[in-house]
């Protein structure tokens, strides 16, 4: 083994054609170690040997060329160099040395690139906002496709996730039943039944050749799912376990079938962390913690077009920084907006971000009135209790005790759908037959009993491990010998960003699609409109994994045939709004400075009652938050009129008035939730006036929409997508009816 | 009448922990100083000596701990009440959540000395709790009264069974005021952090009251919280996971099957192309068990936060990475297992663990984590 001075360490970087892209002399280009990426100390010593570069450092990171090389090396051993087997396949990097000839030796990218790019680029090939399912799937069916063509193409694309959480914290590792697909692993399955089954869930909204699309390739996608590393729950022969589910039939509408793989009751989990391990084994490039704030997007040059995506504005959350990053195609992989109500079983991060930023770009959303509810959030936390809890004995019963789901839905009772089930509950509630839950005793009573004393207890623990736990856990309650508390719990956001089954953003105009060039989105914040009124269950996974697969590969497919890639980064289209959002920013946080309690008087509040008076809420985005979920969950949680829906839009113009106000408390940038949350709620907001207007507008019933002024589905004017845009333009895109005329929905 | 009966039986189990109380939480506070002077991260000096050291990598700025008290009930979350003062008491409290259930894994954080989630801790446990704690879980600088002396950490910094004494390195430092868990990485640095001015600054910042207050932590109803130890401080509660995702990715966190590592190319395009699956790989019941557990790992860092021997992962890659990489090991799909073995069996990988399985106490997914790691250094042994 030769000892080696730093200075004589060169590494290059090279991309899969050969092409020299970087090549630093460690010693010139600071390899730096330290407790936190970037953060330069004492590199003392190298040696090197075939295989494996070993340096001496003082603990820390090593940095090459603005990225992280490796964290923390041991005493005396860092694993510079991947064997060539595990090597990333579109970059790798070599080493060799200056001095005494040595074999030059191949490392995988994998230990190259840190999990935050050190320092982001200004332009990329694609940019995929969101790292959910959504998010991942497309970055995978990118690189994948890719790599499929290389022999093709010499480019190597830039491609980074940008993602307000860490990956692993997307609320898809919260999905818990399962994903659909006619596998017929345990019993005689047909895509056309799941094709058949989604359309009917839809209450005839949905597009039929995306749903067609997404039942004939579902088994495929689970597949991949299962190669890629999901724990799947299997079947005695080994096979991919299946289980049934709410609306799954056989033979068109026939007995129940088992379509939902699952993995135990943590499916989603099991995904995500499935699709982020390939992303990370491909070298996928993430942002962690940016916040997307802008999307720029040039309006129609012509009759023809839609426009063309310029690029985003994105707020580094750890350095307080706004950046331009110009890209070539941009996706939307954001998620739904569960918390534009009070009660949700959606994550606190979900405030229809990427909706938001469409309407605000001056694209359009579609069937955004359309709002899942599920029947069993537990009390006041939304918490979800599956649908399990009443498929394996569960009774819902009203304040007199009565088992009032026979009265609603004779014969289904109470495994009704899901928009059957929550509209009887509210009914309930309405006719003053609720209760409290039991938490908040002198609150509303705008609960009812989930009764599951019937269960046998060891068969609960059994086959309900998650529900009983949870109950356990956020009620204090022992559901074998107490009622549990539950209220209908806002779920998933039907409607979304109008796309193609290929993933484009277009604009419904003149009567037919125009494509934004550039703009793709996937999973909830989109709409193909596979769910039309009403979801299916185990439709969500699938849906964000499908066609965020098929986006990748439509962006793999255009990126060859593009023109040469500018490298020229040319950010004016961007500069405008950089700049409109920095102004922005800094208002925010001078008013910290101008504002009354710099952090440590706040301190003065001890030991008094907190001040809920006007002042403190007004000027807080999260009491804001709360006002607006309360609002929404009165106009139009589950049932709504035109009077309940025209209070909620004048609410809503005070809450606007309020939103203007509000301001940061800490002018300090760096890692500012307070910022965060109140573009936050300006989302919300801007989303919120979307969801009324739509709501106000479809004068019918159908699915999860249920206007008791108007309580009948209504084919003749209503078989079509309401297309609404931020200024409240409504135009109506007819639904794709392809094989299924539209009947009663009955179960 | 059911409902009646019910609230009763309720009541019966909880019902004080229902009605709202003050209660006070004392959180370790920090704002990091604006960084103009740190573009691009990188070393300015580097040009001239790449051995130069600019000083200290933890950040700077003001640290402090902040009371507040609300009424609460004891029996909803410590995530609830923190959302609760976000809302109606201070704006400017920052730690990280999500989901709000146990299964994102973002809100991990100290809570009366324990590595905990903010999402599943309920304030009743930590009051009952912060009554029984040991001393040595209690935070330093709370048991003495006196943010400037430490007593012994709160974790030992090496896997021997000694309890462990002696005065860290930085015990006097001025950060470990309100950071003590942190230690630890002031320890490696070369340099201090924070000058004299920033001593009084910080000290001037800690209300009289409390100093006098935390002597009886266990009589008074007082919850507290601090970033978790091993990871640095960002700002708040928020740390920095990088380094933790960073030794999880080192050992290869990820399904490698040989059909699809052998000739990718193929595989990606039979996987864009065609619409025709091919089949699942098989496994059975029996094989799934043997990962089954490890794979519900949500990579919150408690584990990481509660063994001694982690501290930020310059003597050991930590739990979650070797549970990430034993979730491989024994998935019967994975075909490098043996690879896997060799790149665990390092001084810093497997062999860094002491067996003191204080990893298994705080999952929360209910990983015996202790146990598994002791399946890891026999599996290597073999």
């Amino acid at each position: 083994m030769n000892a080696l001075i730093l200075q004589q360490l060169t590494l290059t970087f090279r991309t899969a054609k050969g092409e020299s892209r970087r090549q630093r002399t460690i010693a010139e280009d600071h390899a730096m170690t330290g407790n936190h990426p970037g953060f330069g100390v004492v590199m003392k010593r190298i040696t090197y040997e075939p295989g494996v570069a070993r340096m001496t450092s003082q603990g820390g990171d090593l940095t090459v060329g603005g990225y992280l090389a490796a964290r923390d090396p041991p005493d005396d051993l860092i694993h510079l160099l991947g064997e060539g087997k595990f090597g990333h396949k579109t970059h790798s990097a070599r080493v060799s040395r200056h001095g005494p000839e040595g074999p030059p030796l191949s490392t995988g990218c994998d230990s190259i690139n840190g999990m935050n790019p050190q320092k982001v680029r200004n332009r990329y090939d694609a940019v995929i906002v969101g790292a959910g399912a959504a998010g991942l799937s497309t970055a995978l069916g990118l690189y994948r496709a890719l790599e499929s063509n290389r022999s093709e193409s010499s480019l190597s694309p830039k491609v980074l996730v940008v993602s307000k959480l860490q990956p692993l914290r997307s609320h898809t590792g919260s999905a818990e039943g399962g994903i659909a697909a006619s596998l017929g692993n345990q019993e005689k399955d047909d895509w056309h039944w799941h094709y058949y089954d989604t359309i009917k869930g839809s209450d005839w909204l949905a597009d039929q050749d995306a749903v067609r699309i997404l039942a004939e390739q579902a088994p495929g996608i689970v597949i991949e799912l299962e190669h890629d590393g999901v724990a799947f729950s299997r079947t005695e022969d080994g096979h991919i376990a299946q289980r049934k589910f709410g609306g799954h039939t056989a033979d068109y509408g026939g007995h129940p079938v088992r379509r939902a793989a699952y993995a135990a009751d943590r499916i989603g989990h099991q995904i995500l962390h499935a699709l982020w391990q390939q992303c990370l084994h491909l070298g996928v490039e993430f942002a962690e913690e940016w916040y997307v704030t802008d999307l720029v997007v040039d309006p129609p040059a012509d009759e023809e077009s839609g426009g063309q995506a310029r690029g985003l504005i994105v707020l580094d959350t750890h350095a307080g920084k706004l950046q331009a990053i110009q890209a070539d195609n941009i996706v939307l992989c954001t998620g739904g907006a569960g918390r534009l109500f009070h009660t949700t079983s959606n994550s606190w991060d979900l405030t229809g971000d990427g909706m938001a930023l469409a309407l605000q770009a001056g694209l359009q959303l579609e069937d955004v009135e359309f709002i899942q509810f599920h029947p069993t959030g537990l009390g006041h936390t939304g918490i979800l209790l599956s649908e399990a809890s009443r498929a394996e004995g569960g009774v819902l019963r009203n304040s007199q005790g009565r088992a009032f789901m026979q009265d609603y839905a004779p014969g289904h009772g109470d495994l009704a759908a899901r928009d059957v089930v929550s509209r009887s509950i509210m009914a309930e509630i309405d006719a003053g037959r609720g209760v409290a839950d039991p938490s908040d005793p002198d609150g509303p009573h705008d609960c009812v009993w989930l009764d599951m004393t019937g269960i046998d207890g060891q068969r609960m623990t059994a086959l309900l491990p998650q529900v009983t736990e949870t109950i356990h856990r956020y009620a204090q309650l022992d559901p074998t010998v107490d009622m549990v508390p539950v209220k209908p719990t806002a779920h998933y956001t039907m409607g979304g960003i109008p796309i193609t089954d290929r993933g484009r953003v277009y604009r419904w105009q003149d009567g037919r699609r125009r494509v934004v060039d550039g703009l793709f989105a996937a999973g909830e914040c989109s709409c193909v409109s596979v769910h039309g009124a009403n979801r299916l269950g185990g439709n969500s996974l699938l849906d964000a994994c499908l066609f965020g697969t098929r986006t990748g590969q439509t962006i793999a497919a255009a990126m060859p045939k593009a023109d040469e890639p500018n490298d020229m980064t040319d950010t004016s289209p961007l500069a405008p709004a950089l700049q409109r959002r920095q102004a922005f920013m800094d208002v925010l946080l001078a008013g910290a400075s101008k504002a009354e309690p710099t952090e440590p008087a706040l301190a003065d509040n001890q030991g008094e009652e907190p001040d809920t008076g006007d002042d403190a809420s007004l000027n807080n985005p999260y009491a804001l938050m709360g006002r607006l979920g309360r609002l929404m969950e009165e106009a139009v949680a589950v049932r709504c009129d035109q009077s309940s829906i025209e209070r909620g839009l004048r609410g809503l113009d005070h809450l606007d008035a309020d939103a203007r106000q509000l301001h940061a408390h800490s002018d300090t940038a760096v890692l500012n939730q307070e910022v965060t949350a109140i573009m936050e709620v300006d989302n919300l907001l801007t989303l919120a006036r979307a969801v009324l207007n739509a709501s106000l507008r479809r004068q019918e019933s159908r699915g999860a929409l249920y206007r008791s002024d108007y309580p009948q589905r209504d084919d003749e004017h209503y078989l079509a997508h309401t297309m609404i845009d931020a200024n409240e333009n409504v135009s109506w895109q007819p639904v794709h009816i392809v094989d299924m005329p539209p009947k009663g929905r009955n179960y | 009448m059911t409902s009646q009966s019910t609230e009763s039986d309720g009541s019966k189990a909880s019902g004080s922990d229902r009605d709202p109380r003050p209660v006070t939480f004392r959180i370790a506070r920090f704002t990091p100083r604006p960084q103009s002077e740190r573009p691009a991260r990188t070393n300015p000096f580097s040009k001239s000596n790449p051995f130069a050291t600019t000083g200290s990598r933890r950040a700077r700025g003001r640290r402090w701990t902040q009371e507040y008290t609300i009424r609460i009930a004891p029996q909803r979350t410590v995530l609830d009440a923190l959302l609760q003062i976000k809302r109606e008491v201070d704006p400017t409290l920052n730690f990280r959540y999500s989901c709000g259930h146990g299964m994102c894994g973002s809100d991990a954080v100290l809570i009366n000395g324990r590595p905990d989630l903010l999402c599943t801790a309920t304030i009743a446990d930590c009051l009952s709790a912060s009554k029984t704690m040991p001393n040595a879980y209690a935070s330093p600088g709370v048991v003495n009264g006196t943010p400037q002396v430490q007593q012994s950490p709160a974790f030992r910094r090496t896997g021997t069974a000694t309890p462990k004494t002696a005065i860290p390195p930085s015990a006097s430092h001025p950060d470990s005021v309100s950071d003590s868990t942190a230690s630890d990485f002031s320890a490696t640095d070369p340099v201090g952090t924070a000058g004299p001015a920033e001593l009084s600054e910080a000290t001037g910042l800690i209300d009289a009251t409390h100093l006098t207050k935390t002597s009886n932590i266990a009589e008074s109803s007082a919850v507290e919280i601090r970033p978790l130890p091993g990871f640095t401080p960002l700002r708040d509660l928020i740390v920095d996971t990088d380094a933790m995702f960073e030794q999880i990715r080192r050992f290869k966190p990820y399904l490698l099957h040989n059909d699809s590592s052998a000739d990718g190319n193929q595989s990606a395009q039979a996987k864009a192309v065609d619409t025709k699956p091919s089949s699942e790989y098989r496994q059975t019941p029996e094989e799934l068990a043997r990962y089954e557990l490890l794979s519900t790992c949500i990579a919150c860092g408690l584990c990481q936060g509660a063994c001694p021997i982690y501290a930020g992962g310059e003597a050991f890659a930590g739990p979650a990475a070797m549970i990430a990489a034993a979730r491989f090991i024994n998935d019967s799909r994975d075909s490098h297992r043996q690879e896997r073995l060799e790149a665990i069996d390092q001084v810093d990988g497997i062999q860094a663990c002491q067996s003191i399985r204080a990893c298994t106490r705080p999952c929360p997914r209910g990983i015996d984590v202790g146990e598994e790691m002791w399946k890891l250094v026999e599996a290597v042994k073999e």
